[in-house]
This record gives structure tokens, C-alpha cells and sequence, in this order.
């Protein structure tokens, strides 16, 4: 309703309180204790669940990487791989799965996980291979060790 | 002793050079006679052999013929992709159901396509994709069957003593 005048103002006071504490209480229904009835306890609880809620929706794409690369280590160490040696074999042969998909090929399709674990390691062997070279001098050194043949 | 003092000065040698050295001493040493096996005339690390390449690639004709025979005469049983779609991954099968937080310029019932497919899989062959499958090899459709928002999710911040409270509410398209 329109107040027209200061002293209507000064004489007004809240009729929809219950509404406006409701609104509070309908998110601490499920709390444990007096802070699930009394408002003065209940603000202060329900500000906290909805900080602590707004934290932790950053905090879990956290958690849930640690956990897909727990259960990557896991399944590849049962193929006889390291994490890092699969994770670095499998990106460096081009294939662009994540980590949620990689725990969940582990689970759900075991087979192919073996075949990705073996990729990993017959890349990782050529790189080996790659790396170490002929075995042979390189033409043209004159090295300080004598040969006496 | 010359023959040994040459063997314990090869041997010296090898401490300081690499694996490089280690053929040339070898076969020095297995001229005069056998030396004895110690920690250091092999490398630390097994050795690698790969298979010959001729054979190998033989052997990965007949496999990808195998696997040709068996898309051809579709005996296969039910398949599973791993799509990327809507900047995630998914592994879907037929009759999945996929909820994501992004706005389709597509109306419900609408047939989609999806195009970006890493890796598909029957029962008992694998088709890894380097990073893509392509498009004429494997077609992943869908119907989009509803268009809602989130529930209202709460963002709040607050600073405790410092009077410094805000409070957001985020409907998500999905």
C-alpha cells in the first residue's frame, strides 16, 4: 500500500515477517539441533551451508581429478604401467581422453584399458629405442680414450 | 698383466663414458677372452627389442582385416563411443540419457549428430581415435528430448566482522 505521508511512515511496521523468516528456514528444515526452529540460530547456519556450498563446488572438480587419477594409477599399475609413463605415452600417441574417461574405460570396459595400456607401453618403448640411438660414436669425434688393439 | 691392467683400464673408461663405449669393449674384451659379468657392462635398464617390422605389419593387416570382416558382417553387439560434446567427454551407449549445463540451438525432438568421437568400442574390438575417429567411420545421433533451467543455485560470499555479505541466486539453461 502507498504511504502518503511521514507520519503514516513512522507508524508502519512489517506484516509479511513470517514470510521473510520462512524464506530462511525452509534451508535449515533438515539441520540438527535449535538451529532447524529458531531464526536467530538458523541465519547463521544457513549463511555458512551456502559460503561452505559455494566453496566446495570449485573445491570438488579438485577432488574428483584426484580421484580419477587414483583409480587411472591403480588400473595401470595392474597392466604393469606407471601413471605418468601411461598418461605421457597415451598423449604423446595422439589420444586425447581425460581422466574421467580414462577411470571410466578402467571400470566399466576393462578390455579396452589393456589396449590402451599397451599403446602407452609400446610407445614408451620406442621413444626408449628412439632415445638411446645406434650405440655408436658419432663420425668424425676424435675422443681422449685410446683403443689399443 | 698388460691384459689386465688394458681391462681394468677399460672398465675405468666405462665409468666415465656412456653406453656408446659399451659395444667397442665388449668386443675388445670377447677378443682377448670372456670377462666376467659385472654391474657394469650392461646398461641399468632391460633391454628393449621391438618386432621385426615386416612381420609386425603383416600381423596388423590381419588384424584390421579381421576387424573389417566383423563391422561388415555387423557381429558386433551393443557399442559404447566416448564423445566429446558440449566441451566434456561422455561415454554413451543406445537408450543413454546426457544432461548438460549449455543452451542447443536445436528444439526438443530434434535429431543431433554428434561429430567429435574419440574412441568406439564393441565387445570384442576397440577403434581408439588419434584424436578423432572420422565421420564416415562411426555416426553417434541423439534426440534431444527436454529444455530446462537448474534449480536456483545460492552463490554466497561472506567475510566475517566485516559487515560483507552478497548473495546470488544462478539458474543454469540445461
Amino acid at each position: 500500500m502507498v504511504l502518503l505521508s511521514a507520519p503514516r511512515w513512522l507508524r508502519s511496521r512489517l506484516s509479511d515477517r513470517f514470510w521473510r523468516v520462512q524464506e530462511v528456514l525452509k534451508y535449515a528444515r533438515h539441520f540438527r539441533g535449535r538451529k532447524n526452529r529458531c531464526y536467530k540460530l538458523a541465519v547463521r547456519s544457513v549463511r555458512r551451508a551456502f559460503v561452505k556450498s559455494t566453496k566446495a563446488r570449485k573445491e570438488k572438480k579438485r577432488l574428483l581429478r584426484a580421484l580419477w587419477i587414483t583409480r587411472i594409477e591403480a588400473a595401470s599399475l595392474e597392466h604393469g604401467l606407471k601413471y605418468p609413463a601411461f598418461i605421457s605415452n597415451l598423449l604423446k600417441s595422439q589420444v586425447e581422453l581425460n581422466r574421467k574417461m580414462l577411470a571410466d574405460l578402467a571400470i566399466y570396459e576393462p578390455k579396452t584399458f589393456k589396449s590402451l595400456a599397451a599403446l602407452a607401453q609400446r610407445r614408451r618403448q620406442e621413444g626408449f629405442l628412439a632415445a638411446l640411438g645406434d650405440g655408436k660414436e658419432p663420425e668424425g669425434i676424435f675422443s681422449r680414450i685410446v683403443h689399443h688393439y | 698383466m698388460a691384459a689386465a691392467a688394458a681391462a681394468r683400464r677399460r672398465a675405468a673408461a666405462f665409468l666415465f663414458s656412456s653406453a656408446v663405449r659399451h659395444q667397442s669393449s665388449q668386443s675388445t674384451a670377447a677378443q682377448e677372452g670372456l670377462v666376467a659379468k659385472t654391474s657394469l657392462t650392461s646398461p641399468p635398464w632391460p633391454e628393449v627389442k621391438l618386432p621385426d617390422p615386416a612381420e609386425e605389419a603383416k600381423y596388423h593387416a590381419e588384424v584390421v582385416q579381421k576387424v573389417n570382416n566383423m563391422i561388415a558382417a555387423g557381429q558386433y553387439g551393443r557399442l559404447f563411443a566416448v564423445v566429446h560434446f558440449a566441451s566434456k567427454q561422455w561415454k554413451i551407449t543406445s537408450e543413454d540419457l546426457i544432461m548438460m549445463d549449455n543452451v542447443l540451438e536445436a528444439e526438443c525432438g530434434d535429431r543431433i549428430r554428434m561429430e567429435k568421437v574419440l574412441l568406439v568400442g564393441a565387445d570384442d574390438f576397440t577403434l581408439i581415435g588419434r584424436p578423432l575417429l572420422g565421420k564416415e567411420l562411426v555416426r553417434v545421433e541423439a534426440t534431444v528430448i527436454e529444455k530446462t533451467e537448474s534449480w536456483p543455485k545460492i552463490n554466497m560470499r561472506f567475510w566475517k566482522r566485516h559487515n560483507y555479505q552478497r548473495k546470488k541466486k544462478q539458474t543454469l539453461k540445461r
